[in-house]
């Protein structure tokens, strides 16, 4: 078995040098059909994230109706606590909603000077439980709130997260649909190249058919052919990826620095580059199966 | 114990092209193992399709082949590489790989079998001495005379040591001096068990070695009359 693997590596690579010219164009259209599949793959990955980030940021904010005393704070936040669907409550006095105010305002902060506290209303920040960040679910809790007597307007970003999800299930619709065609691209690609380079070794597969050679020994070199041609491929694609993503970096980032304040962008993940090459062989594999079909099998 | 002394059995074999040409019709043959055996007849007699037929390189249009026991005309028949393991093929076309010298188209054969590097030295080694190949065995195949190029071809058929040697033609480039060697390089393979079925149009090649004939026909029935009728020891049909 190792003896029979080993010749067929050494005939996979010796075909490939004999056809140098054919072989690498296939690696570089996989590649370049790859590198679009991926690039669609990063942007839903960090668009994904970015929801993820907002998501975990996302809060409900009650403003509360002027001059309640402490007291009847305590008992609201008690009641919000009671309320389902809500994890945590954390009560914002106008006073610290100006500290928060000169917090972002920064070196500006002096444009609240003569400004009191008690124009900023009273507000309560509540996070709700995971299960409750679905549309229906936060709109049922902020019903419950509205209810309430002491509660001036409730607001949250919900509508905004919704659209953004939309935006991403769209990135990823597209990624998938775009990946699908590229598919049967890629599969046609190398099985075609494939189909060529058979046909250009036709004499020694007939001598090899003649000798007697298992169908195994005269395919197994193809199939190996293929899934190199697809993982090379496929490590082109993410190289050029990174390459991208680092010019993104490099020249992009800074001109959004103010957008994308503590927004990390990232780079694909260990496994989806493993998952990557993986595909980039099990298409070269499917694509060299398509053309031995045709062309490997004893034909009488 | 069932001891298989037949090599070859056709029954009522026809070979019939999409064009329409019949190459063979209702043909009967049998042969032993160990047998040598002449099939003579003009161009288009059928010749060339029964040994394409004998190593499944071709399915007939209707009867029954078997060789060495395998049934070849067996519906589903898949094991084509494993008769011709068991076979070596001679070409009128030589079909040997451009690419390569002539040892590395030697070794070929014994390579794609999974013969180990060391055995393939010796045999092949031993092969082109005896067809006078040794001096060229590092040559490129397009630097050898068609001659040449033809005792490659027998070399290679020869080098696996095979149960049964289908030969088309092979000594039609040869002069009569190489055709001779190459006769007893044969008749040395039929001693050692070795069964061969040669096709032929050298009438003078047949008259010098008398071993049983089968002349083919174009388009007509055909093969041997009977078993006995055919084969007296040392005449030909011819």
């Amino acid at each position: 078995m190792f003896a029979f693997l080993r010749f067929a590596f050494r005939r996979a690579f010796r075909n490939m040098k004999g056809n140098l010219f054919l072989n690498l164009t296939t690696v570089a259209i996989i590649g370049i059909s790859l590198l679009v599949f991926s690039s669609f793959t990063l942007l839903a990955y960090n668009l994904t994230s970015l929801l993820k980030i907002w998501e975990g940021k996302f809060e409900v904010i009650a403003y509360l109706k002027g001059d309640l005393s402490l007291d009847q704070v305590e008992g609201l936040l008690k009641k919000i606590r009671q309320l389902d669907g809500v994890e945590t409550v954390n009560y914002l006095s106008p006073f610290d909603a100006m500290a928060y105010m000169e917090e972002k305002l920064g070196g500006q902060k002096d444009l609240l000077q003569g400004i009191r506290p008690s124009i900023f209303p009273a507000s309560i920040e509540i996070r709700l439980k995971k299960d409750y960040w679905g549309h229906t679910k936060i709109e049922e809790v902020v019903a419950d709130m509205k209810n309430i007597p002491q509660i001036e307007e409730v607001q949250y970003g919900q509508e905004w997260i919704d659209t953004f999800s939309v935006l991403v299930h769209l990135v990823r619709l597209t990624q998938w649909i775009l990946g699908g065609l590229l598919l049967a691209a890629i599969i046609f690609i190398i099985s075609h190249t494939l189909q060529l380079t058979i046909s250009s070794r036709r004499e020694e597969i007939e001598a090899m058919q003649m000798a007697g050679a298992s169908p195994a020994f005269i395919q197994v070199p193809h199939y190996i052919e293929g899934l190199v041609q697809g993982v090379l491929g496929a490590a082109m694609a993410t190289g050029l990826l990174f390459l991208l993503y680092q010019i993104i970096l490099v020249a992009i980032t800074p001109l959004l620095k103010g957008w994308l304040s503590g927004i990390p962008i990232l780079f694909l993940p260990w496994e989806t580059i493993i998952k990557i090459l993986l595909g980039g062989m099990i298409l070269g594999l499917f694509g060299s199966f398509l053309a031995s079909l045709r062309f490997l099998r004893y034909s009488r | 114990m069932l001891v298989w002394t037949l090599m070859i059995q056709m029954f009522s074999v026809s070979k019939t092209y999409p064009s329409h040409i019949t190459a063979l019709s209702g043909f009967y043959l049998e042969i032993d193992q160990g047998e040598f055996v002449f099939i003579t007849g003009p161009s288009g007699s059928g010749k060339s399709s029964l040994l394409r037929i004998l190593f499944g390189a071709e399915k007939p249009s209707s009867g029954e082949v078997i060789v060495n026991g395998i049934r070849l005309t067996q519906p589903g028949f898949k094991k084509v590489y494993q008769l011709r393991r068991m076979i070596g093929i001679i070409s009128p076309d030589f079909r040997l790989l451009k690419d390569r010298n002539v040892k590395e188209n030697v070794a070929f054969v014994l390579e794609v079998m999974g013969v180990s590097a060391r055995e393939i030295e010796e045999k092949v080694s031993e092969i082109l001495r005896l067809l006078d190949l040794q001096e060229r065995a590092r040559d490129s195949i397009l630097a050898l005379s068609a001659g040449e190029q033809q005792r490659v071809s027998i070399a290679r058929a020869l080098v696996k040591n095979p149960s049964l040697i289908l030969a088309d033609e092979p000594t039609s480039v040869l002069d009569e001096e190489m055709t001779e060697k190459v006769m007893e390089i044969f008749s040395d393979f039929h001693q050692k068990g070795t069964t061969i079925l040669m096709a032929t149009q050298d009438t003078r090649l047949i008259q010098r070695h008398p071993y049983r004939t089968i002349p083919l026909m174009p388009g007509k029935e055909g093969g041997q009359e009977s078993k006995d009728e055919v084969r007296p020891e040392g005449c030909s049909l011819f």
